[in-house]
């Protein structure tokens, strides 16, 4: 909603004008960033540790090398991870079942930092379906609506990830069963930066999170939608790391579809 | 309960302590009106010549009584840039006398200057108060020639624009939600077109504006930081006039006139924009719509000497489309129908039934399903007041105000969703009691009580929640009462005149909010939901201190104001982070809860005579607010909050034909929260946050100038163009400022500031026969 507000301001708008410039922000003390996932997939499952940096400074990762990571699951299956590349830090035997939870444990410059996230049970993605949608321009494009049935329990989160002539698009496309409990789903994805028309390839990739996870991406796409119609007051999403640490922990499974647009 | 009463008790004995010693008296009573329109005149004075110091001041309605001793007496009656009538009466029994005042311009014999009238800013006890003249509206440039009260009322110390180019504003150091904004007594739920930035006000309908800063009298009350009271224009009782307007953006017509001579009259004000129709002349976007329109209609109708009725309405909409698959579109309604009854002389009641409704929706097609988000408020709102003119010195006003509200709230639906969205309903009950008293010479009192209720009503559930957990849950039958609330308020005023040119004045005020406004974006979005009372949300309440000096010199040419004031916010209401307003199955899991704090100084000084007219305003301030949850739990400065603000407001009468206008503003840019640092979250780059709103937007400011030129007058029909440039240096000011990826070189981020208007030129064509 606030994306097509913000599309509709731009075209009132027309006059509005766009530049860099500079900023003096502050520097903050760099502070520790765990991601660490597990999956339905075949491992191996990674974790990466690493620091904040500056703003000014270049994209690169700040890693934390020779840190003590682990994963284990509520059945008693335990695994200390080993160091494939700096920072980044990958499973041996773990396997992902979904219905099992998942502790992760980060030791790190004199810190131990826990998490835990449950590996919801999958939700089985059918088929996709296109539809057309009159999209700026009076161009046709298309709307992807992925074809599962929620299950009667609430409580399921869902992540999608679009794929358009393989080129992923990275927004967080993320929905959850609270108006829609049990139903099959009709909500369609759309990202205004992958737009779909016809014959393109599209792939979609389901992944079914447990609840912090979803709060997680939900505020990542919430800052995200900043846009002439103004977005949400930015924060630091909420996650389930302890010892303030950023980043997410997440147990998830995942399933993909590919498709071509009639 | 028995507390309240003896307030009450005691309050009236203080009221009525004076009357008991009155000798045989008359009462002089009537109304004030305009001798060529027949438009009652709100606030027109009335004096007693013979006696210094004595005169009371027409009500809302143009009613105006004083109680006086037998005896013989001059009358005199003042209105701003209105010929001054005298008149000698000789009061031996109750005297009804109508007053009818002719625009100063037009009368070529001599016009008495009364200081009386002309230096009421200092005598009366009104502090943060100030009226908008809509002649000087009709002067001021603006953006896209759409002459707007809200953006008027923004060049006012103390008063802050929501943005660019936005009517939405904030008082004080209050939220947007915290104005109640009043249109002939029915609040408007959303004053804003086309994403805030046109009003739904047309100024072509409007009679009175006045904005109250925090300290109003008890007759007002529901919001915590301003009262934005608009009363529109009853329609010429004297001949049949046309006025209208053609703009780049919009056009509109207002046709008014007499049902009946001196009787009855009404108006008929509409507005429609036509930025749709250059979209359609474009081939990309000639299938979206992109509209709203206004309309205003107001009947009266004088039954006899003691009794008037009026019917008014306002119907505003917008409507923006892509095709046929998406649409949305919002709107206000409000009806009021009043009674003005003259009880006896000195009492005065207004009766007023109101209705109020505000719905938004949005409507996304498809071939399979539809999609929909509405959310919708539909009040009904009896209002009960009466005006006591009790003697020389005192003027009491009492009442009381029920109103039953129905809130649905927004909520994602669709063809196959499991929603089970419920309106809730509720009652918001007041009385209160006021008292304008004339203590002597020099001391002018302004003192009531506001008793205020909420009561939930039955026919939902109610979920508890302790730090976002539901811990409990009510579920309340139809017509049962829930939890209720209740708040005294009171009020109090001061003015006192040091010497002729000068008075100190101060006030206290205490004002409760039952219906917040939750918004998680950084501007006004029509997704902006409103939300009452519950069993997790108490009333907001601020307590406010103000202090202020006024003077007046060279002959009241120049009027000065400076003012203090500290106000104390309680119970204020806030999203956690990452709320989810769209489908969290309650709401009231997503908020949080803190207080607030707000103080400042403005001044304010006026040339109000003479060729050159304007003003120019001052305010330094600073706005804060504590949030359990939010910057771990410290103060932090609101959004709002800004250091200095200025506008300078001039107007210059250059030949008979021609006048010119300009406005100058600055001020400190937004309190903001931007990145401290960067990390990275699946290859992409995630900002890191240290504190709320610890950054600066950077400092705006602005100038606007404007031409009207009046064409000689053709038998009837007057006609004048109006031209206006906004923004005449050019500033980029910044509206929005992003941090991203660079496209162009994925190992960097960079900042991007959008600025939204530079040099927007507007011309307008008014006519009037």
């Amino acid at each position: 909603m606030k994306k097509i507000l913000a599309i509709l301001a731009s075209v009132i708008l027309l006059t509005a004008c766009e530049k860099e410039i500079n900023i003096d922000l502050n520097n903050a003390d760099p502070k520790i960033v765990i991601e660490g996932a597990v999956s339905n997939a075949a491992g191996p499952y990674y974790v990466r540790v690493s620091k904040t940096v500056n703003f000014s400074a270049g994209n690169e990762v700040s890693p934390i090398t020779g840190a003590i990571v682990s994963i284990s699951d509520n059945l008693g299956n335990t695994e200390t991870l080993i160091e494939a590349s700096p920072g980044l830090y990958a499973t041996n035997s773990t396997t992902g079942v979904p219905g099992r939870t998942y502790n992760l444990s980060v030791s790190a410059e004199g810190e131990v930092y826990i998490a835990s996230s449950t590996m919801p049970l999958q939700v089985a993605l059918d088929s996709l379906i296109f539809l057309p949608f009159l999209g700026p321009g009076g161009v046709n494009v298309y709307v992807t609506i992925p074809m599962f049935t929620d299950p009667q329990d609430f409580g399921n989160n869902y992540r999608f990830i679009l794929t358009v002539n393989n080129v992923t698009d990275d927004s967080y496309i993320i929905a959850n069963d609270n108006s829609t409990n049990g139903a099959a789903n009709r909500r369609p994805i759309f990202s205004p930066y992958a737009l779909i028309e016809s014959a393109d390839s599209v792939q979609v990739e389901m992944r079914c999170l447990d609840r912090a996870s979803y709060d997680y991406f939900y505020t990542l796409s919430q800052i995200a939608g900043n846009g002439p119609g103004g977005g949400t007051t930015p924060s630091n999403p909420p996650n389930n790391i302890s010892g303030n640490a950023l980043g997410i922990f997440s147990a998830y499974t995942t399933q993909t579809k590919k498709q071509q647009v009639p | 309960m028995l507390k309240i009463k003896l307030l009450f008790t005691a309050l009236f004995f203080l009221l009525h302590a004076g009357i008991a010693l009155a000798q045989q008296k008359y009462t002089l009573s009537g109304t004030i009106s305009d001798a060529e329109n027949g438009e009652t005149m709100i606030g027109a004075t009335i004096s007693v010549k013979d006696l210094s110091g004595v005169g009371s001041a027409c009500n809302e309605y143009g009613y105006y009584a004083i109680t006086l001793e037998e005896g013989k007496y001059t009358i005199v009656v003042n209105y701003i840039s209105y010929s001054t009538q005298e008149q000698v009466i000789e009061l031996n029994k109750n005297i009804v006398m109508d007053f009818k005042l002719s625009p100063d311009t037009k009368i070529s014999v001599e016009v008495i200057v009364s200081a009386e009238q002309e230096d009421d800013n200092l005598r009366n006890t009104e502090i943060g108060v100030e009226k908008i003249d809509i002649k000087e509206v009709e002067k001021l440039p603006v953006i896209f020639g759409e002459k707007d009260i809200l953006k008027t009322i923004q060049l006012l110390p103390g008063v802050k624009s929501a943005g660019e180019g936005n009517s939405g504003f904030f008082v004080r150091g209050g939220s947007a939600d915290q104005n109640l904004i009043i249109l002939d007594e029915a609040p408007v739920y959303n004053a804003s077109h086309l994403l805030g930035f046109f009003s739904t006000f047309n100024s072509d309908a409007l009679k009175d504006v006045t904005i109250i800063k925090g300290n109003p009298p008890a007759q007002y009350g529901g919001r915590l930081s301003s009262v934005l009271d608009v009363k529109m224009k009853e329609g010429n009782n004297q001949k049949y006039n046309v006025t209208g307007g053609i703009g780049l953006i919009s056009s509109r017509l207002s046709i008014e006139g007499p049902i009946q001579k001196d009787k009855s009259s009404f108006i008929v004000s509409g507005r429609r924009t036509y930025a749709d129709i250059f979209l359609k002349a474009t081939e990309d976007f000639k299938d979206n719509k992109l509209y709203f329109y206004d309309l205003n209609a107001k009947a009266n109708y004088r039954i006899n000497e003691k009794n008037r009725i009026f019917i008014s309405g306002y119907f505003g909409k917008d409507v923006l489309g892509l095709g046929d698959d998406f649409k949305t579109d919002w709107g206000n309604a409000t009806a009021t129908l009043r009674w003005n009854n003259i009880v006896s002389p000195k009492l005065f009641s207004n009766t007023s039934l109101l209705f109020s409704n505000y719905d938004f929706n949005i409507k996304i097609s498809g071939n399979v399903n539809d999609f929909n988000i509405n959310s919708n408020i539909k009040d009904w709102n009896l209002k009960q007041e009466f005006s006591h003119f009790i003697n020389e010195s005192n003027t009491l006003k009492y009442g009381f105000n029920i109103i039953h509200h129905q809130i649905t709230p927004t909520r994602f639906e669709g063809t196959i969703s499991s929603s089970d969205k419920k309106s809730r309903y509720s009652l918001e009950n007041s009385a209160f009691v006021n008292n304008t008293m004339r203590l002597n010479k020099r001391l002018n009192l302004d003192y009531g009580l506001r008793f205020s209720m909420y009561n939930i009503l039955g026919g939902n559930t109610y979920n508890i929640f302790e730090n976002s957990i539901k811990t409990d849950s009510i579920l309340l039958a139809n017509g049962a009462f829930g939890k209720s609330f209740y708040n005294i308020e009171p009020r109090f005023q001061f003015s006192y005149l040091i010497n002729k040119s000068s008075s100190i004045k101060g006030g206290y005020a205490r004002n409760t909010q039952h219906l917040h406004l939750l918004s998680n974006s950084t501007s006004s979005t029509p997704s902006d939901q409103w939300i009452g009372n519950s069993y997790n949300i108490k009333p907001e309440i601020a307590d406010q201190v103000s202090l202020g000096y006024f003077k007046n010199f060279k002959e009241n040419n120049y009027q000065l104001s400076v003012e203090t004031y500290y106000k104390n916010l309680q119970n204020q209401v806030d999203y956690i982070n990452g709320a989810d307003i769209i489908t969290s199955p309650d709401l009231e899991s997503e908020l949080l809860y803190g207080k607030g704090r707000a103080y400042g100084l403005e001044l304010l000084l006026k040339k109000t005579k003479g060729k050159l007219t304007g003003w120019l305003g001052y305010t330094l301030s600073r706005t804060e607010r504590k949030i359990d949850g939010i910057n771990y739990n410290n103060w932090y400065v609101a959004r709002q909050d800004r250091t200095h603000d200025l506008s300078l407001v001039a107007m210059y009468q250059l030949t008979k034909r021609w006048s010119l206008s300009g406005i100058f503003v600055y001020n400190t840019g937004n309190a903001v929260t931007f990145p401290s640092g960067k990390y990275n979250i699946e290859g992409n780059t995630v900002f890191y946050y240290t504190e709320r709103n610890g950054y600066r937007m950077p400092a705006y400011h602005r100038m606007d100038l404007g031409a009207t030129y009046s064409r000689p007058h053709k038998k009837k029909y007057e006609s004048s163009w109006n031209f206006s440039l906004y923004n005449v240096y050019g500033r980029e000011n910044a509206y929005t400022i992003t941090f991203e990826d660079d496209p162009n070189d994925p190992s960097r981020t960079r900042v991007i500031q959008t600025a939204l208007f530079r040099w927007v030129p507007s011309v307008t064509y008014n006519f009037k026969f």
